[in-house]
């Protein structure tokens, strides 16, 4: 009984000191990380509408070049030559995937696409955040739907070409593109 | 022991460092390999979270009931990681997004609860904070050996510069998981051969 009593305190006061450090980390650190993820989209906006930054400059050339409208609670970004850009999200193969897609004026083809988080296997499925791998998705079609396909087999001009030993992953992101563009689409439309 | 040893520290460097001799950790090890920056980055986060893990360890370790020591170390190394995710995210938020799910796992690597089990928990805390610095070097020391055998063939560059010149066409099996293992299999060879096997 003494020998229960003695477990059962000290995993209290271990929680308890424990708890109390990660609170305090937490305080210290969290409105930096939440300025971070802020300064993370804002680049991620300017990326897809490729308008130039530096380090320093982002919020000014942010605020001068993107203006920002709210349906329903969904930020929408409209660059001055009238592209649309929007952040999306959802499930990868291995966690969840966030990042800002844009597109061109005609609302017919991609402007491009930027990704935020990803937690895909690194070398693999997280190849599909590089800036390189993206760029193919510029000027396609994404209506009806974008078509990610077997690398080197994209024709089409919604086809783009899937990540070699990343089938998981491109699947995952082809129906997430799919899904949210879609959604966002028919929001924006219906809104504006 | 003596409240001091030096040996302590150089151990796992050398003699019986975790990856090449102890064969432990492998999975951060194969994962975050294929670049020079993140398997810095990882090694320093390493050594912070182990040596304060055994630190915390070799304190508590007189009042840890013996029934419940494991889900008390990994309590305690789960805090370390935690301050070292939080504080990556804060200041070094690219760095962070690279380690991606590797860094949360340290809560569940083996060396990190081995060192706790097999050596703070018995030690007082000098030792144990040398012992989790020399550890916590060996590992940084092979990853960052495996990640510059890798980054170098498989991208043509090191720390992000590139080496070879426009032309070179990476060798890219190498930053992929395949290459990790060719890698660590002629290290280990290589170490086998020079520093002779461990008896077990």
């Amino acid at each position: 009984m003494k020998e229960k009593i003695k477990i059962i305190l000290f995993v209290i006061v271990l929680g308890m000191v424990s708890g109390s450090i990660l609170l305090g980390v937490n305080r210290y650190t969290e409105s930096r990380i939440l300025q971070n993820q802020q300064l993370k989209i804002k680049k991620a906006v300017l990326d897809v509408f490729e308008i130039p930054y530096t380090k320093e400059n982002i919020e000014t050339v942010f605020n001068q070049n993107v203006e920002i409208v709210k349906f329903d609670g969904v930020s929408f970004y409209i660059s001055k030559e009238k592209a649309v850009a929007f952040e999306f999200s959802g499930s990868g193969l291995w966690g969840p995937i966030h990042g800002v897609i844009a597109l061109n004026n005609d609302m017919n083809t991609l402007k491009g696409i930027s990704i935020i988080h990803q937690e895909e296997t690194p070398g693999l499925g997280g190849r599909s955040a590089e800036k390189d791998y993206l760029a193919q998705f510029k000027g396609k079609k994404f209506l009806p739907e974008i078509k990610i396909v077997p690398a080197g087999k994209s024709k089409g001009e919604n086809e783009v070409d899937a990540i070699t030993g990343a089938t998981g992953t491109s699947k995952s992101f082809e129906t997430l593109l799919n899904a949210n563009i879609q959604k966002k689409l028919d929001l924006f439309k219906q809104r504006r | 022991m003596k409240l001091i040893e030096p040996k302590n520290f150089f151990a796992g460097i050398w003699k019986e460092n975790p990856i090449f001799f102890l064969m432990l950790g492998l999975c951060p090890l194969l994962a975050v390999s294929s670049s020079l920056k993140d398997a810095l980055g990882m090694g320093i986060a390493f050594i912070f979270v182990l040596t304060g893990a055994n630190i915390t360890v070799s304190l508590i370790r007189r009042f840890v009931p013996s029934h419940i020591r494991i889900p008390v170390f990994i309590v305690v190394i789960a805090t370390f990681v935690t301050i070292a995710d939080y504080s990556l995210a804060a200041y070094l938020p690219k760095l962070h997004r690279n380690l991606g799910v590797y860094l949360p796992l340290m809560v569940v690597n083996c060396i990190i609860l081995g060192r706790a089990e097999a050596f703070a928990s018995k030690n007082n805390i000098l030792n144990s904070a040398l012992d989790g610095l020399g550890m916590g070097l060996g590992f940084t020391l092979a990853i960052v050996i495996i990640a510059i055998l890798r980054e170098l063939p498989g991208q043509g560059t090191l720390f992000g510069i590139r080496t070879f010149g426009e032309n070179y066409k990476p060798f890219l099996i190498m930053i992929m998981p395949p290459g990790a293992f060719f890698v660590i299999g002629f290290l280990i060879a290589l170490k086998n051969s020079i520093g002779g096997r461990k008896r077990c």
